[in-house]
Formats: C-alpha cells, sequence, structure tokens
C-alpha cells in the first residue's frame, strides 16, 4: 500500500485540477435546475419525476468525468510519454497501474459525493416547493441509489483502465469504455429479448443467442447498479441484492484492473 | 473605437440574422411532410433497452411527449375531428412510458382523464389500466378507474363491481368504494351510480384542468338524473310515458329542459331513459369549452 499512496494523490489532485471538471459540474447544476422545469409540468408523481431526473443527472455527469477526465489521467502518460519518468522509479508497473485506479476511485468518490449532495438539494428543493406531490418517497433509497451509482462508475473506470493497458491511443480507450458502458446496461435487457423474442415479434437466430449470452458474462452487467426506479417509488431493495451488487461490482472491478496489470506489465514501449 | 463599434455592430446584424433563420427554417420544417401513420412509437422491450439506464427519465419524456401529442390534437382539430391515429398516438406514448416505468401514476391519470373524451378509446384505456393494476398493487385508485370505465362506458356493471371490491381492498382506499360495490351488483340506478362514482374521483383529483373535464360529465350526469326524476313523477301521477321532454315542460313537472354542457339535447329514449345528442362526449355535439388538460 505504502508504494500506492502517493501516487494515488498525485492522480487525484491532477483529476481535480483538470478544467474538464468545472465543466461537468456546471453541465450537473444547469440539470439540477432543469428539474425544477419539469417537475412543473408534471400532475401527480412530482417527486418521482424529481428523484428520476436528479439521479440521472448524477450518473451523467459521473459518466462524463470517467470518460473524459479518467481516461485521460492514465492515458496522457502515455500519449505524451511521461511514462518513462515515472517508471524509471522505483515502482513495479503493476503498483503503478493499482495507485494510478486508486487516485481515480477517489475522485469518482469525492465528485459523485459532491454531486450527489447537490442532487439531494435538488430534490428537497422541489419536495419544499410541491410538498403534497412526493406521496412515497423516502430519503434513503435515493442514498442507496447514489451508491451504486458510484460503484458502477469506479467499475466503469476499472475496466478503462484494462482497455488503456493494451491500447495504443487514449481515443481507442474511450471508444472501448463508451462500448462496454453501453453493453454493459444493455445486456440483460437484450438478453432477456432475444429469449422471449415473440414479445416484440422478432425473429433470432440461435447464433445472435450463443453471441448474447457469451456477452452477458464477458461485459459487465451495469443495470444490476441501476436502481433509480426503485428510488424514485421507495419500493423495497433487499439487503440480499445489495451485498451481492455491491460484492459483484467489488469482484470485477478487481478482476479489471488486476489484468490491465498484468497486460501492462507485459507492454513493450517504444 | 471604430474598430469595436464595427465589431458590435456585426455581432448585432448576426445575432439578427441568427433570430430571422431561425424563425424561417421552423416555419418551413412545419410545412415538411409527416409520414401518414406518425403514431408509430417503439415497442416498451426495445425502448428498455435504447434508456439503458436513463429508463425512468425516458419514461418521463414519454410522457411528456403524450402531454404534447394531446395539445396538438386539441390545437390541430379538436378531439371531434381529431383523426383516429392522433389518438392513437397519444395512447402509445402513455403506453411506452409505463412499459419503461410501469410504476408511474401520471400516464394512467393523464389517459383515464382524456382518452375518453374519444369513446373508441375506451378498450385501450383499460389496457393501460390493467397494467398498472399489475405493479402498483398498493393504488385503489386504479381499479376505481376501471371500475367506473366498465360500468360507465362499457355497462357492464359485474366487472365494474369486481373491479371495485378489489379497490376497497387496497391500503387508504375510500370508503365509498365498497358501498359503490355492492350497489353495482344490483345493476340498477344507473344515473344515480354514476353521480356517486364521478363525486368520489373529484375529491381525489386536485389537478384543476382534470377537475374541470369531470366536473362537465358530473354536471350533465346530474341533469340527466333530474330529468329521469321528473319522468317517474310523471308516470306516477299521469300513468304513462311522457312522450317527449316537452311534455314535462308543459305539464309543468319541471321548468325548463336543462341544457347540456356538451352542447347536445336531452331526448327521452324509446327504452324510457333520458339521453342527449351530445352522448356526453364532444364527439357530435359543439365543442365551446375545449379543456386542454395540461
Amino acid at each position: 500500500m505504502r508504494p500506492l499512496w502517493p501516487l494515488a494523490v498525485i492522480t487525484f489532485k491532477e483529476g481535480i485540477r483538470n478544467r474538464a471538471l468545472y465543466g461537468i459540474f456546471l453541465l450537473a447544476l444547469l440539470l439540477f435546475v432543469a428539474n425544477f422545469l419539469i417537475c412543473g409540468m408534471i400532475m401527480q408523481e412530482v417527486g418521482k419525476v424529481a428523484v428520476d431526473v436528479a439521479l440521472s443527472a448524477v450518473s451523467f455527469s459521473g459518466l462524463l468525468l470517467v470518460l473524459f477526465v479518467g481516461i485521460n489521467l492514465l492515458a496522457k502518460d502515455l500519449d505524451r510519454r511521461t511514462i518513462y519518468m515515472v517508471l524509471a522509479r522505483p515502482i513495479s508497473r503493476r503498483h503503478y497501474i493499482w495507485g494510478k485506479f486508486l487516485g481515480m476511485a477517489m475522485l469518482i468518490v469525492t465528485a459523485t459525493a459532491m454531486l450527489g449532495g447537490c442532487a439531494l438539494l435538488s430534490i428537497g428543493s422541489v419536495r419544499w416547493a410541491f410538498p403534497s406531490y412526493f406521496p412515497r418517497f423516502a430519503w434513503s433509497p435515493v442514498l442507496l441509489a447514489l451508491m451504486l451509482i458510484t460503484l458502477m462508475l469506479v467499475l466503469l473506470a476499472g475496466m478503462s483502465f484494462l482497455f488503456a493497458s493494451f491500447a495504443t491511443s487514449s481515443f481507442v480507450t474511450l471508444i472501448l469504455t463508451v462500448v462496454s458502458y453501453l453493453i454493459g446496461h444493455g445486456v440483460a435487457a437484450i438478453k432477456a429479448l432475444v429469449e422471449s423474442p415473440a414479445a416484440v415479434g422478432i425473429e433470432v437466430s440461435a447464433t445472435t443467442v450463443r453471441v448474447v449470452k457469451a456477452a452477458y458474462y464477458l461485459f459487465p452487467n451495469l443495470s444490476l447498479f441501476d436502481i433509480k426506479v426503485q428510488a424514485a417509488h421507495n419500493l423495497p431493495v433487499s439487503w440480499t441484492y445489495l451485498a451481492g451488487t455491491v460484492a459483484y461490482g467489488l469482484f470485477y472491478t478487481a478482476l479489471s484492473v488486476t489484468l490491465a496489470g498484468l497486460v501492462f506489465s507485459r507492454r513493450e514501449f517504444p | 473605437m471604430r474598430r469595436l463599434l464595427a465589431t458590435l455592430v456585426l455581432v448585432a446584424a448576426l445575432a439578427a440574422g441568427q433570430v430571422a433563420t431561425l424563425w424561417w427554417a421552423a416555419g418551413a420544417r412545419q410545412d415538411l411532410p409527416l409520414p401518414e401513420d406518425h403514431s408509430y412509437v417503439l415497442p416498451g422491450p426495445l425502448l428498455r433497452v435504447v434508456a439503458g439506464e436513463f429508463r425512468g427519465l425516458a419514461a418521463d419524456f414519454c410522457f411528456l411527449q403524450g402531454l404534447t401529442a394531446y395539445g396538438k390534437l386539441l390545437e390541430s382539430a379538436g378531439p371531434s375531428q381529431a383523426r383516429d391515429s392522433d389518438w392513437q398516438r397519444v395512447y402509445r406514448l402513455l403506453d411506452a412510458a409505463t412499459d419503461l416505468d410501469p410504476y408511474f401514476f401520471d400516464p394512467y391519470y393523464f389517459g383515464n382523464a382524456v382518452l375518453s373524451r374519444n369513446p373508441e378509446m375506451i378498450p385501450r384505456i383499460n389496457q393501460l389500466l390493467e397494467k398498472g393494476l399489475e405493479w402498483r398493487d398498493w393504488d385503489w385508485l386504479l381499479p376505481f378507474y376501471l371500475g367506473f370505465n366498465h360500468f360507465y362506458y362499457l355497462q357492464d356493471s359485474g366487472r365494474a363491481s369486481e373491479y371495485l371490491m378489489l379497490g376497497a381492498q387496497r391500503p387508504d382506499a375510500m370508503p365509498l368504494l365498497a358501498t359503490l360495490a355492492a350497489r353495482l351488483a344490483y345493476q340498477e340506478n344507473r344515473t344515480e351510480n354514476a353521480i356517486v362514482f364521478l363525486r368520489g374521483i373529484l375529491s381525489r383529483t386536485e389537478d384543476e384542468r382534470t377537475r374541470e373535464l369531470y366536473q362537465v360529465r358530473l354536471e350533465a350526469l346530474e341533469k340527466i338524473h333530474y330529468l329521469e326524476q321528473a319522468v317517474l313523477v310523471y308516470r306516477q301521477h299521469y300513468g304513462e310515458m311522457p312522450g317527449t321532454l316537452n311534455v314535462l315542460q308543459e305539464r309543468g313537472v319541471i321548468s325548463a329542459i336543462p341544457e347540456d354542457p356538451y352542447g347536445g339535447t336531452f331526448y327521452l329514449d324509446a327504452d324510457g331513459s333520458v339521453k342527449s345528442t351530445s352522448e356526453l362526449t364532444y364527439a357530435k355535439g359543439g365543442t365551446s369549452n375545449e379543456i386542454p388538460a395540461n
């Protein structure tokens, strides 16, 4: 842990100083203000819509953070060849990857905590304006949803590290991470779709079913981390489900970063 | 200084140009041909895939699009002349919103309030409400709406009674529900029961514009009930049916025949019941007081 900490702190500080962060926060702020306008158009379940918009804004801003700030934290070292300076130090490549990842995870946790705070403020103020339209509202599921969003973003950052470990440019890493995100959120629904195609009147070949099933186990199932609908309606979320999802997130992230370290330690630099 | 002035003039000219071209292009866009059936909305399972983790937000968006589609329907033709595809579009958007988030109450609430202005949409509304019934298993309002639709539009008091019984068992249900269910089981006092129903709905409806929709219906039913009572008095007094409603006025049973708030005219049907040429929708009568729902 000792050699990782300074690297994690440097990475965290580098991320905080990134100007893109201001843009992302500005966007989130606009979305939280938009919450008021959108909720004004809803007739009954204003609380549900307020939670939907606020949590989606956190998730979307966090996604931008991982894609445009996070990826650069590792890829910039590779693109600008500053990696040589780091590797000349007495630190293994695996430690380098884990140190960078820890810094990135700290950045994500800090950013989502701030965004989450704004989201709670936004929901609170809509509730203050329309108190009788929050029939089934509770804070605890919203906090749980925020926690799972954070974990999902950390997992995605882990995936981006895996891609960066072998990709030749940050753009390739970005594309691969976006694709993983899209597949990760759609794969469970697509699997359900191809397993019962009659629901939408489509025909699916056996090969497609096999490909989708393979993707289901290969790519992270990010939809597990999405309990926004449950939070919006204050529906019960079991502790078993939460524990399983958190464990799955930690396992998948550890797997991604370990693999990233393995690939990175064998990589040859020109 | 002169340079700054020139730049400011240029900026002002470009800004004015921007506004003018926006107005021009947006106007031209309105004339673009639309496909004949523009009511198509992607099926729910596909929308779920496309929406990803923003399913709840996509549901809100579909619902707001449904509101807009209904607004356009009112604006372009009014409920009496609107094409079937316009009604279908509103329904499909609300259906998509509830496919994305089946717990979302507003699409059921709005769909029930406005789509019923087209009697042909009743089976669709009931389909939508049935979906909500399954998911929102704590909500007594959806079985209440279904009960009303079966009783009033489909004239199926048996089913209506079943829905009301179901609603009465749900938490915080209006105490009236069980009584209504029992009354409906006898299949009598149709108008009176409908009035009790509507008063119940009104007591739980806060949105002003939706209240107006229900209030117009309640007013019409109260007038019909008044006329039915007059027919009953006439029969008891003269031992025969009055023939037309004008006879009631001529013989002094009533002072005047009330006006139908939907713009139609009340008449006495061959089976002895009081009806209106408007059929209590805006479909045949005038549309003097169109009420946009939102």
